[in-house]
């Protein structure tokens, strides 16, 4: 691509825009990229690109994959560069490039790892080709922005530059049929001793088969529509699985993954399913990129999930965990309600997902609630359910549609003195499910539980 | 009597979306003795061999709508047939344009729909437009969430679903929101409606032949619509 004088124009710009940030210790990942884009709308075309991409986008686990991808390439040496602290949108890819780029506006380094924003793919993939492309799953995410899973996965398919190879959970129907004429491999699990055979969960996006219409019938369901299934009257079905893990031990943390008739062992680092794929992802691709295993294991098995997404921490024989459940996501905040009924112990959950920008400056669209299973949370483990927030009357009417009885339901406005409404007694862990945007509010909850438990709970 | 009310719900399997589903989980907490029928795309619906007293038809995806209009296109004139048999209908979202006379697409192409009203809808997929809403339906303030990728145009002025006090109607330039036609009701409001407008669900039972009908959770649903209702004035 030649470079003209508005792109030139755009980047020193851009590039002063950064240094003046810097100096003004405001946040340069978005606005040097943004502005660079409107001075120069094909800006991200002429801007110099490592030879290697390694890029991830989907619904769910897209930050979480890119860390631990970045760790292991640190790890080993590799130089690149990465929006991990910037936005995954066009601006921030283009931030990224512009901090990167030499003064000719060539790339300094070789190799990129970009977290892509699934809804943005279309102002990225005609300019930015991935070598490799992992996408983790396809689900209902923000209605207001994302609508459903076919809008977001045909976008995909009709952006996907056809050079770029796929790395695609084999689990998900709507991801293992993107862009189909592309090279690509799977990944994915195993039939587990807790699949079912039937979904109970309210969302599931492809129950008849993209070929013919038909019925798909599931040989198994992990949750929504993942699982594998085949068509019940053509030839369509679940694809074959490239690197597949084939035996899951939560005791021992440890899982088998199998590629091509060869068995590796890789440490868990987390018990959370969606952390299992999200590894599972990220060994593919990191071993499609040409790692082996003895430079993979080591540091993923070092790795924590970032305190921001889950933290767990013992008080007096308590266990006090903060969970990420992101709001108007109704699968991750399904997931983290999943996780909660499925721990052992008598719980008691903080349940914070109210969008706190709405709360502040509009009035929160809560049809997403319904999509989400508020259904699990009648499980006779969970003894106490306190909610809080903008919405708290909202999220109290969800409850009683989930027939969650109401004598174990603390609703309230305020978020923080809720915590006089929590019971300690009977109780084995204390979960906060919180919103992305409430850290704040979710580390001073999460104080006051474990004041609470210092002054009245009990040693086991 | 409750026990004799038949409510169909189409497709429930594909037209889900936005939470709209539990409108009719909803009615179920009110009218538990009533018969739901749940009609699978791949079934002849209910009401075209029986009267039924309700039917619901949810939001759905760009590729479904296509789907369903074929679908429902053999049965016009028995879903006129209803509508002039002051059958209750409740269709909520995207499901509006099925009963309109075309859908556009960016490049012009039409997609011809059932022509059952003088509406027509233009999809533009780049831009998503949300919004809320509060208007007028039978003397009950009707409060509501958008989120669209289309916008109708046409004339609704003798067969409006709601006057619009805040938002707007089928169009940005339009103040009268969505379809009425006797006890047909096509509106682009999304999500919970009936939860969110304990009046409306009230009324809407009230027309099934429920007399002074108790909604579930009712003092639940009134403070919520109370607080919303509030806060959409004062934004």
């Amino acid at each position: 691509m030649k470079r003209n004088i508005r792109f030139y124009f755009a980047f020193y710009l851009a590039k002063l825009s950064i240094v003046a940030l810097k100096t003004i210790r405001r946040d340069a990942s978005q606005f040097p990229g943004k502005m660079a884009i409107t001075l120069c709308p094909n800006f991200l075309d002429q801007i110099g690109k490592p030879e290697k991409i390694i890029a991830v986008t989907g619904t769910n686990g897209k930050t979480t994959c890119c860390n631990m991808i970045e760790d292991c390439l640190r790890a080993n040496g590799y130089d690149f560069m990465d929006n991990q602290l910037g936005s995954n949108t066009n601006s921030g890819i283009a931030s990224t490039f512009i901090k990167g780029a030499k003064l000719s506006g060539n790339s300094k380094k070789n190799l990129a790892v970009f977290e892509i924003d699934e809804r943005s793919s279309i102002r990225i993939f005609p300019y930015v080709k991935p070598t490799y492309l992992v996408c983790t799953n396809l689900f209902r995410d923000s209605l207001m922005r994302n609508a459903h899973t076919e809008f977001i996965s045909n976008m995909l398919t009709n952006n996907i530059p056809k050079e770029t190879k796929l790395i695609l959970n084999g689990d998900d129907l709507i991801v293992s049929n993107l862009a189909p004429s592309n090279d690509r491999v799977y990944f994915g699990i195993d039939r587990l001793p807790t699949d079912t055979d039937t979904c109970e969960n309210i969302a599931r996006d492809i129950i008849v088969c993209p070929k013919c219409d038909s019925k798909l019938v599931y040989d198994f369901v992990r949750y929504n529509h993942i699982g594998r299934a085949h068509c019940s009257k053509c030839d369509f079905k679940s694809p074959e699985i490239d690197y597949e893990l084939t035996k899951l031990d939560l005791d021992n943390k440890v899982m088998i993954i199998k590629h091509n008739g060869e068995e590796e062992q890789y440490d868990l680092i987390n018990n959370n399913i969606i952390n299992v794929y999200n590894m599972l992802a990220t060994i593919t691709v990191l071993k499609e990129f040409g790692l082996s295993k003895e430079q993979i294991n080591p540091i993923l098995k070092k790795q924590k999930i970032v305190d921001t997404r889950y933290s767990k921490e013992t008080v007096n024989g308590i266990e006090v965990v903060t969970q990420l459940s992101k709001g108007m996501n109704p699968i991750a905040c399904s997931r983290a309600f999943d996780y909660l009924r499925k721990e052992s112990g008598n719980k008691a959950a903080f349940i914070l997902l109210d969008d706190l920008h709405d709360a502040a400056n509009g009035s929160e669209n809560i049809a997403w609630h319904y999509d989400t299973d508020y259904e699990f949370l009648r499980d006779e483990s969970i003894k106490q359910i306190l909610i809080a927030g903008a919405r708290y009357l909202d999220t109290k009417i969800r409850l009683e549609m989930a027939d969650i009885p109401m004598e174990k339901v603390v609703s309230q406005r305020d978020e923080l003195s809720l915590i006089d409404s929590l019971k300690l007694d009977g109780i084995d862990k204390v979960f906060i499910l919180h919103d992305l945007y409430a850290m704040d509010l979710k580390n001073k909850l999460k104080e006051k539980v474990i004041e609470k438990i210092e002054e009245e709970g009990r040693n086991k | 009597m409750e026990e004799n009310l038949k409510i169909e719900i189409l497709f429930p399997e594909f037209c889900n979306l936005y939470g709209d589903i539990s409108n009719m989980k909803y009615l179920k907490k009110c009218l538990p003795k009533a018969n739901y029928i749940e009609t699978a795309f791949d079934e002849e619906p209910t009401f075209v061999k029986e009267k039924v007293n309700f039917i619901y038809l949810g939001p759905m995806t760009e590729n479904m709508q296509e789907k369903v209009i074929k679908k429902l296109m053999p049965y016009k004139e028995r879903i006129e047939e209803l509508i002039n048999d002051n059958v209750i209908f409740l269709i909520t979202g995207n499901a509006i344009e099925i009963f309109g006379k075309y859908i556009e697409n960016e490049d012009g192409s039409k997609i011809d729909a059932l022509g059952i009203f003088d509406i027509y809808a233009k999809r533009d997929m780049l831009h998503r437009d949300n919004s809320m809403f509060i208007g007028t339906w039978e003397g009950v303030e009707v409060v509501g969430f958008k989120s669209l990728f289309t916008f109708a145009y046409g004339n609704n002025d003798e067969n409006y679903f709601a006057k619009v006090e805040k938002g707007f109607g089928l169009n940005k330039e339009s103040k009268l929101e969505g379809i009425c036609k006797n006890n047909f009701i096509a509106t682009y409001l999304i999500g919970p409606i009936l939860i969110l407008n304990p009046d409306l669900t009230k009324k809407l039972i009230e027309k099934m032949g429920i007399n002074d009908p108790k909604i579930a959770f009712e003092q639940d649903l009134i403070n919520a619509y109370n607080q919303r209702i509030k806060e959409f004035r004062s934004l």
